[in-house]
C-alpha cells in the first residue's frame, strides 16, 4: 500500500533520536535543555521501552499512566506513512521494541522475517478484541501483531456547502462523477496516493480493488481522468488544514484526519461544520497493529505494553484524542458517545463488510501500475 | 603576481602537504557520500526489485546473475519519464531566471548602500532561515489559498522563488560588493551613460557571481520535491516528486536509482555545458583583446 500519513506534517518528528544511541542522545539534550529528564535512559539497565509508532497515536496522558503503572520509561519516535517505517528499519534501525504498522506491512514484515512472535500468555487482555478483528489475512492466528486501530478512507466535506449545493456526500459520485464535480470544481482535494485513489475508483466502478486484471486498472484511470479536470490538487496531509479553513469543501482522505478537521474547525469558531462520511459502495480499512521488532531488547516490557493498552479504559484513548476506529470490545464504554455513536468513525456491521484492506502486489505489477499513475498525473 | 611570488618561495613539496592536508577532507567526505552512493545506485539500477522492497538477491537460487537493464528499458521506452525530466528543467530555468531578475537589483542595492548597513541588510536576507521551510510553505499555502493561484504551476514557481532566493542574493551580493568603484568612475570620465557604464563595466564582472546563484538556485528546484507536492495542483509532478515515489511509496529501488541516476548525469551536462561556454568566452575575449 502507498503511503497513509495522517498528520500534516509529512516529516518526522524533531524528537527522533536513535534509540541505539540512547547515551549520546541524552548528552546532547542535556546539553541544550539542562532540566531534560534524560537520567533514567542514561543509567544502564534502566526499563525503557521504545517506541516507533505514528504521529500523535498514543497520548501523553496514556504514556503517562503506563510509565506510572509499570515503573519504566516510555519512549516515542514517530513516522508518517508506513514505508517511511520499512524504509527506516530496512536501512538498519535497531532498537525498536514496538512498531505499530498497518497490515500490508505487518505482512510485510513477517515475510522479512523482522519480527519477534507474540506471546499470548503474557497477554490476558487478548480477549478484549473483537472477534471481526482477529485472525486477519495479514497474519493468521495472530502470531506476531496486536490490533491497536483502524481508519477509514472515506470523504470528508464541509457540510453547509454541500447543503447549500444539494450534493450528495455518501457516494464516492461526489469525487470522481462530472455532474457533482461541476458545482465544485476546485474544490476538492485527493490522496496523493496510488493504491489508494485507485481503490476508491475501483470501488466506485463496483470492481475489487486486489483485482490484478489490466482492464479494471485501465477503466479506473479513466474515471480519474475525467474527473481531474475538476480537483483542485492531489493531497496527503495539506487537506486537514484547507478543509478546516474553508479553502476545501470535499477532500478524501483518511477518518481521523477528517477527525482532525472537524476539530479544528470547531476549535477556531468557523462559520460552517465539517463532515465525513463512509461511502455507500464501500471503503477501504487500514487496521494497525502492535508488533514486537525482533531487534527490540525489551520484548518483557514490550507485552506488558500491549496488554496495559488492551486494557478497555486505555484502548479508549486512541478513539477519545484522534478519532480513530476500536477493536476492543472493553473500550466502548469509556469512548466519547458522539465518537462512538459516528458511523464514520465505528462503521456498522453491514457496512464494514463492504470494507476492503489493501494488499501489496508483486514488484512487476506495482512498477505497471506505478508508470499508470505517473500518466494520470501528467496527461 | 601573488601567484609567481609563491611560486620561488615556498617550497614546493611542504606546499604540496598543505594542499592535501586542506583538499583531503572534503574530498574523503564527497567520495564517501556522493560517488559511492551513486555508484550503489548505477549497481542498483541494475537488479531487480525485491518482492517486499529493497532488491533481489544478486543471485537467483539456481546461481545465475541476476542483472538486467529491463529497469532501463522500461524508463527510456516511452516518452512520460522524458517528459517529466523536461518539464522539471522548464521549472527550474524559470525559477533561476526569475530569482536572478529579482535579486540582481537588491543584491546591488545591499553592494552600494553604506558599509556599516550591509551586515544588516545581509542578516535580513537571511533572516526567513530562522523559520522552518515546511513552516514557511504553509504559511504560503495559507496566503494563496483566498487568492485562488494555490495548487497551479504558478504557486509551485512563486513558492520554489521565495525558497531559493537568497541563494541567488548572496553571492551575487559577495561579488558585487568587491567592485572597484574607480572602474565604474573611470567609464563616467570617458564619457559612458550609466547603462553603458552597468552593461560593459559591472554585469561582465559580476557574471562569476551571476554563475555561482544560477547554480545554487537551478539544481536543488530541478531536485525538488516538497513545493510541488505540497502547492502544485493535479499536473505539478516533478522528476523529485517520481523519484520520492519510487523509492517510498513503490519500493521500486531499480527505477527510483535509474531516474536519480537521470537527473545527475542531467545536471552534470548542463554544469559541463555551462563550463565549456565560459571558457570559450573568455578564450574568445581574450583573443578580441
Amino acid at each position: 500500500m502507498i503511503a497513509a500519513p495522517r498528520t500534516p506534517a509529512r516529516h518526522p518528528a524533531p524528537a527522533a533520536a536513535l534509540p541505539s544511541i540512547p547515551a549520546l542522545a541524552c548528552a546532547v539534550a542535556l546539553a541544550l535543555l539542562p532540566a531534560a529528564s534524560c537520567t533514567p535512559s542514561s543509567t544502564p539497565g534502566a526499563d525503557v521501552l521504545y517506541l516507533y509508532t505514528w504521529n500523535n497515536y498514543i497520548s501523553d496522558e496514556t504514556a503517562k499512566r503506563f510509565e506510572e503503572w509499570c515503573g519504566c520509561t516510555l519512549k516515542q519516535d514517530y513516522y508518517s506513512d508506513n514505508e517511511e517505517m520499512l524504509a527506516k528499519l530496512d536501512a538498519g534501525a535497531v532498537g525498536y521494541d514496538l512498531l505499530v504498522p498497518t497490515g500490508n506491512a505487518v505482512e510485510t514484515l513477517i515475510r522479512q522475517d523482522a519480527l519477534r512472535p507474540i506471546d499470548k500468555a503474557l497477554l490476558p487482555h487478548f480477549a478484549n478484541l473483537k472477534p471481526e478483528y482477529v485472525d486477519q489475512w495479514f497474519d493468521p492466528g495472530n502470531r506476531y501483531s496486536v490490533p491497536y486501530a483502524y481508519t477509514v478512507t472515506l470523504i470528508g466535506y464541509n457540510e453547509d456547502r454541500m447543503r447549500d449545493l444539494g450534493l450528495p456526500t455518501d457516494t464516492w459520485a461526489l469525487i470522481f462523477d462530472p455532474r457533482y464535480l461541476q458545482k465544485i470544481r476546485g474544490r476538492v482535494t485527493v490522496l496523493n496516493s496510488q493504491r489508494e485513489l485507485m481503490a476508491a475508483a475501483m470501488i466506485y466502478l463496483g470492481r475489487s480493488p486486489q483485482s490484478t486484471d489490466p482492464a479494471d486498472w485501465e477503466a479506473a484511470r479513466d474515471v480519474i481522468l475525467h474527473a481531474r479536470p475538476y480537483w483542485a490538487t492531489f493531497s496527503n496531509s495539506t487537506y486537514i488544514k484547507d478543509l478546516a479553513v474553508g479553502n476545501i469543501w470535499v477532500a478524501h482522505g483518511y477518518s481521523s484526519d477528517m477527525f482532525r478537521a472537524r476539530e479544528d474547525a470547531k476549535d477556531a469558531g468557523r462559520p460552517f461544520t465539517i463532515g465525513f462520511t463512509t461511502p455507500k459502495e464501500g471503503a477501504v480499512l487500514a487496521l494497525d497493529s502492535f508488533v514486537l521488532h525482533k531487534a527490540g531488547r525489551r520484548p518483557d516490557l514490550a507485552h506488558r505494553f500491549i496488554d496495559f493498552m488492551l486494557d478497555g479504559a486505555n484502548a479508549a484513548d486512541v478513539s477519545n484524542l484522534i478519532g480513530a476506529g476500536n477493536p476492543n470490545v472493553a473500550a466502548q464504554e469509556s469512548i466519547r458517545p458522539d465518537i462512538a455513536g459516528d458511523p464514520a468513525i465505528f462503521p456498522p456491521p453491514e457496512q464494514v463488510q463492504k470494507m476492503v484492506m489493501l494488499r501489496d502486489f508483486e514488484p512487476h505489477l506495482r512498477r505497471v501500475l506505478s508508470r499508470l499513475w505517473t500518466e494520470i498525473k501528467v496527461r | 603576481m601573488t601567484d609567481r611570488h609563491r611560486r620561488t618561495s615556498g617550497t614546493p613539496r611542504s606546499e604540496r602537504a598543505v594542499k592535501w592536508f586542506v583538499t583531503l577532507p572534503p574530498s574523503v567526505y564527497l567520495v564517501a557520500f556522493f560517488l559511492l552512493p551513486s555508484l550503489i545506485m548505477v549497481a542498483a539500477s541494475f537488479r531487480t526489485p525485491g518482492a517486499f522492497g529493497g532488491l533481489e538477491p544478486l543471485r537467483a537460487p539456481d546461481g545465475s546473475l541476476q542483472l538486467s537493464a529491463d529497469t532501463y528499458r522500461f524508463l527510456f521506452g516511452d516518452w512520460i519519464y522524458l517528459e517529466i525530466v523536461g518539464k522539471s528543467i522548464l521549472v527550474a530555468a524559470v525559477t533561476t531566471l526569475l530569482c536572478l531578475l529579482l535579486s540582481y537589483p537588491l543584491a546591488l542595492l545591499i553592494a552600494k548602500s553604506p558599509r556599516r548597513h550591509r551586515d544588516f541588510l545581509v542578516l535580513l536576507v537571511v533572516l526567513p532561515f530562522a523559520a522552518n521551510f515546511l513552516i514557511r510553505v504553509y504559511a504560503w499555502i495559507l496566503m494563496l489559498g483566498p487568492m485562488n493561484v494555490l495548487y497551479s504551476p504558478v504557486a509551485v514557481i512563486v513558492g520554489m522563488v521565495y525558497v531559493h532566493l537568497p541563494f541567488m542574493i548572496l553571492p551575487l551580493y559577495t561579488n558585487l560588493e568587491k567592485h572597484d568603484p574607480a572602474l565604474l568612475e573611470a567609464a563616467q570620465d570617458l564619457g559612458a551613460p550609466r547603462w553603458t557604464r552597468f552593461w560593459r563595466v559591472t554585469w561582465p564582472l559580476s557574471l562569476p557571481g551571476v554563475w555561482s546563484g544560477t547554480a545554487l538556485v537551478f539544481i536543488p528546484v530541478l531536485g525538488m520535491f516538497a513545493i510541488p507536492e505540497l502547492m502544485g495542483g493535479t499536473g505539478d509532478i516533478l522528476i523529485g516528486n517520481l523519484i520520492k515515489e519510487q523509492f517510498l511509496d513503490n519500493r521500486d529501488w531499480p527505477l527510483g536509482s535509474a531516474l536519480s541516476l537521470v537527473l545527475t548525469a542531467v545536471v552534470l551536462v548542463l554544469a559541463g555545458g555551462a563550463v565549456l561556454a565560459g571558457r570559450r568566452r573568455r578564450r574568445l575575449a581574450k583573443g578580441g583583446a
